[in-house]
């Protein structure tokens, strides 16, 4: 056992809620460790389909969530104008929703506090010419694009430059518990294997789908739902501004552009365990059907992955169905609740809320704490990450929301076409080795930092190049070919996983390629013998697991 | 314009059964929507990943597989297609060594040693068997290659127990600033002054680690090949050989100019970007081809066609979203290993492959499209290559074999 640490406030979960909750503690002046058993945003932070909410969806069904969703729409804005794309959002009445629904809308609107503004069909049509010609109502409101994999390394960059030790690949084994009090945990490092005792004054719990399972260590019930919503990602921006259907939320009703893709969204499958979950043929079927209904044509354009998030859907009363829990969020004093001190956990809510969330439970531990800091998080311009930019003082240039052909001009401001690693995301050498100087655990890690291999050919050209860059980086550090061997062989396996659903048409065509790549050209398969876990990286463990579960 | 036979596909199948055709006097259309998955692969022959006998483990797999595409075109099909080949890239200054009987293996761009049958003469000098003689074997590359990593080539050589080193070469002063691709090195390697400026850094590589031979990636020239890596040798005072890069593939780029070449002087006819989009006839008999080029409609008639469109990877067949599998220029039944759902296995590098690919045209042996009843669809056709079902090329390592044992058969029909 390791020596053991001592802290303030031990945050579980590194999602966009963690992160969150961490910086906001570190810039209290409060000493703070986050623990994630796998990589920032490893959870279903990394899975969403990206939209800033304006907070419309949930006007009618939802409308604290709606207003919660309006009011951190604007503070997000200010706070990570790189990790935003100014979008814009419509919902549209097509021919298959209740035209009187829109009325109910836009008065919805205006009790929750979400702007919003009719405009003529036709001026819709003209901005966005793929939309459905059928649709017959149309209302803008302020959604936009956001990643969400920046943001939270954002959030986490913060937390570290005020202070915070943020511990990736290290999962939470047990909570100590002393009497009716939790002081804290012992986490388990994946690299090594080895368990530290953290010792801590509060435990906050943002484990999201998972923060049941961190309760029940303190022997406390928090009934989460896992609610599984699988999306696909398109190979085109069929429109330029995020689609809504104008109804009350159901499956597959939404469309955002994101980078150089559309994400169609998604379903919503209560799930046992947020660790065991496949997605199903008819679950894909069914929203090129729903997105043929937006955009006609939808199916025809080429699907290029499929993936699967579990919203951290908080069951404190019963429901009639899980769509109908509210995406609101709520902080749970287990000391009040259940006779428990020393454990809070944050439940709920959206990736929009997470920074009202942080403020909320943060404020409460700061509270019983005794600091009297207020919150700047609403306040305060997140720090870009060196993935973003490395050999740049990114905050000597102005910060500009992202806009679509910001990667493309960086690699021309640059001169860097010769240095794409990946050139369907546009990445470049430098950022790759960002990434893998920033710690990444494996290439999958890569991806979510700098989006290497998510675009049309995934992975085709830049698993191997990445690989090879990872191995000639960190082989001074002790990284053998053979945990390079493990960390291509693991990639290709995790690109697959997600391919399986969608592949057909060109998709099929480009998986047969990466397989006529990998199998033939570079005889992959016959390295397996030759790659093991190791050097620093986590390729070969249940937290990183790439078995495809059939549901 | 009238045709005896038209080829439909630019990949290795199609040419050698353009070639074959055009030999015996027809007048041939090569037709094609775009250059072949040769370009794509390493450029050597793989006949079958069974053993070291490659011949006589097609044999036995004949026997054992009625309707592999092997047992349908036959050993002798494939030795005289293999050998007409050879005589093609000898032609080409760009000999092939190797024997049908003996499968080497030679390192990949991952240091991997992968099975294969007959071999550019640019590559011999990687064999295996040669780099465990215990002399040193050094891996070079460049910076500006980003298909090509040495480091990681040497380390996993010696984890099977070879004795390679890496370096990376300066890149000599040249015109480009940016973006070097393999095309571009290969064109640079025919440049006597830049192979000057590299054999001059080799050498100096070679004399200091004693190096008995160097590998490079296989970039060394497009068309003098053979001549750039005896020079490179003669500067390094070393052995040199390739190793195939990421794609695009200068050495399958190579065999493609070969056959290509070979059948241009045979008086046949090529014809790129043209996507056949179906076929006419009657009474199982095709009569006409229809092309698109530039959204135009264009017709073309022979006496007989070889469908050589490959399969998945080359386009030949394709998926659409209900799981329906098409034969895309004909509309040719297809033989599908079930429905989608048994198309993959749950991991991407699966020891059998995935059902999928071994889908394809079923044929007789006479290599005629069957359709689902077994009768043959069209008398006049024949079908070459990837679009044969009951093989997934690929994963049995014979994707080169069987696109020459079947081309070459459709060429003799």
């Amino acid at each position: 056992m390791m020596q053991t640490l001592e802290t303030d406030v031990l945050v579980v979960g590194g999602g966009a809620t963690g992160a969150g909750c961490v910086r906001d503690l570190a810039m209290r002046g409060i000493r703070a460790v986050l623990v994630e058993k796998g990589d920032l945003t490893h959870g279903t932070t990394g899975r969403y389909h990206g939209l800033l909410h304006s907070g419309g969806r949930y006007v009618t069904k939802d409308p604290q969530s709606a207003t919660e969703c309006a009011h951190e729409n604007v503070v997000l804005r200010r706070i990570m104008p790189h990790c935003l794309e100014d979008t814009s959002g419509f919902f549209v009445i097509t021919p298959w929703d209740d035209p009187d629904y829109g009325d109910v809308f836009v008065a919805n609107c205006r009790k929750t506090g979400v702007p919003v503004q009719e405009i003529p069909v036709a001026e819709a049509l003209r901005r966005e010419p793929a939309l459905n010609p059928r649709i017959s109502r149309v209302f803008e409101v302020p959604d936009a694009a956001a990643d969400s994999f920046l943001a939270t390394h954002s959030n986490a960059l913060s937390a570290r430059e005020h202070g915070a030790l943020i511990l990736t690949y290290h999962s939470v084994v047990d909570l100590l518990r002393e009497g009716d009090r939790v002081v804290g945990a012992v986490v388990e490092d994946l690299r090594s294997g080895e368990h530290r005792p953290i010792r801590c004054a509060f435990v906050l719990n943002a484990a999201g789908a998972w923060a049941g399972k961190i309760a029940a260590m303190a022997g406390v019930t928090v009934t989460v739902i896992p609610g599984k919503g699988t999306m696909v990602a398109m190979n085109h921006r069929m429109v330029n501004t995020v689609i809504n259907r104008c109804k009350l939320p159901a499956d597959g009703d939404i469309l955002v552009p994101i980078r150089t893709v559309a994400v169609i969204g998604t379903t919503d499958v209560h799930v046992p365990d947020p660790d065991v979950y496949g997605i199903e043929p008819d679950e894909i079927q069914f929203m090129l059907d729903e997105g043929e209904k937006l955009v006609p044509g939808f199916q025809h354009y080429r699907a290029l992955r499929a993936w699967a998030g579990v919203r951290p859907l908080y069951k404190d009363q019963d429901v009639a169905s899980d769509r109908d829990i509210s995406r609101t969020y709520k902080l749970l004093d287990h000391e009040q609740r259940d006779g428990v001190a020393g454990l809070l956990s944050i439940v709920g809510g959206k990736w929009t809320t997470y920074r009202m969330m942080a403020q909320e439970a943060v404020d409460e531990i700061a509270r019983k704490l005794g600091n009297t800091t207020p919150c700047r998080t609403h306040e305060e311009l997140l720090p870009v990450p060196p993935t973003e930019a490395p050999g740049h003082q990114a905050s000597a240039t102005p910060r500009l929301m992202f806009w679509m052909g910001k990667p493309l001009a960086d690699v021309e401001r640059e001169h860097a076409y010769g240095d794409l690693i990946c050139e369907c995301e546009l990445v470049t050498k430098a950022r790759v080795q960002a990434a893998i100087d920033s710690g990444a655990a494996n290439l999958d890690d890569v991806r979510r930092d700098v989006r290497m291999g998510m675009g049309p050919c995934q992975g085709g050209w830049c698993i191997y190049r990445t690989a090879a860059l990872l191995f000639e980086q960190k082989q001074a550090s002790g990284l053998t070919n053979a945990n390079t061997n493990a960390a291509l062989l693991h990639f290709l396996q995790e690109r697959w996983k997600g391919l399986t659903p969608v592949l057909w048409g060109d998709q099929l065509r480009q998986a047969r390629l990466d397989e006529l790549i990998y199998v033939g050209l570079m005889g992959a398969h016959r390295l397996r013998e030759h790659a093991e876990q190791g050097g620093g990286l986590v390729t070969d463990h249940p937290a990183v697991a790439t078995e495809y579960v059939k549901a | 314009m009238h045709y005896d036979t038209i080829v439909i596909g630019a990949g290795l199948a199609g040419l050698m059964a353009a070639l074959a055709r055009a030999e015996r006097g027809e007048r041939v259309l090569l037709l094609a929507k775009g250059h072949g998955t040769t370009h794509w692969t390493s450029g050597c022959i793989d006949l079958l990943d069974a053993g070291d006998d490659p011949l006589a483990a097609i044999g036995r797999l004949a026997a054992e597989q009625p309707e592999h595409p092997y047992a349908l075109a036959g050993t002798v099909a494939l030795e005289q297609g293999l050998e007409r080949l050879r005589a093609a890239c000898e032609a080409a200054g760009y000999p092939l060594a190797g024997s049908p009987g003996r499968n080497v293996r030679l390192p990949t761009a991952l240091g991997a040693l992968r099975p294969t049958c007959l071999l550019p003469a640019t590559m011999v000098a990687g064999e295996a068997r040669q780099l465990a003689d215990g002399r040193p074997t050094l891996i070079a590359g460049f910076h500006e290659l980003r298909d090509f990593f040495p480091p990681l080539i040497a380390a996993n050589l010696r984890d099977q127990g070879l004795h390679a080193e890496a370096a990376y070469l300066g890149l000599p002063p040249v015109e480009r600033s940016h973006e070097f691709g393999p095309m571009i090195f290969a064109r640079l390697f025919e440049r006597t002054d830049f192979r000057a400026a590299i054999g001059e850094q080799l050498a100096t590589l070679v004399r200091r680690g004693g190096y008995a031979r160097v590998g490079l990636p296989a970039v060394l020239g497009v068309r003098r090949a053979t001549e750039v890596v005896r020079d490179l040798q003669a500067r390094a005072g070393a052995l040199v050989f390739e190793i195939p890069t990421l794609p695009t593939s200068v050495p399958g780029v190579r065999l493609f100019q070969a056959l290509h070449d070979a059948f241009l002087a045979a008086g046949g006819r090529v014809q790129l970007g043209s996507f056949v989009l179906r076929g006419e006839g009657a009474a199982a008999t095709l009569t006409v081809i229809i092309s698109e080029a530039a959204a135009r409609e264009q017709r073309h008639r022979a006496l007989r066609f070889v469908l050589a469109t490959g399969g998945v990877a080359g386009g030949g067949l394709r998926a659409d979203h209900t799981g329906v599998l098409q034969e895309t220029a004909l509309g040719l039944p297809v033989r599908a290993p079930g429905g989608p759902s048994e198309w993959f296995a749950p991991r991407f590098l699966d020891e059998a492959g995935h059902p999928i690919f071994r889908a394809g045209i079923a044929v007789d042996d006479q290599l005629r499209p069957l359709d689902a009843a077994g009768r043959v669809a069209y008398h006049n056709v024949a079908v070459a290559g990837s679009a044969i079902a009951g093989c997934d090329p690929i994963r049995e390592g014979c994707l080169e074999g069987v696109a020459i044992a079947t081309g070459w058969k459709a060429g003799l029909l």
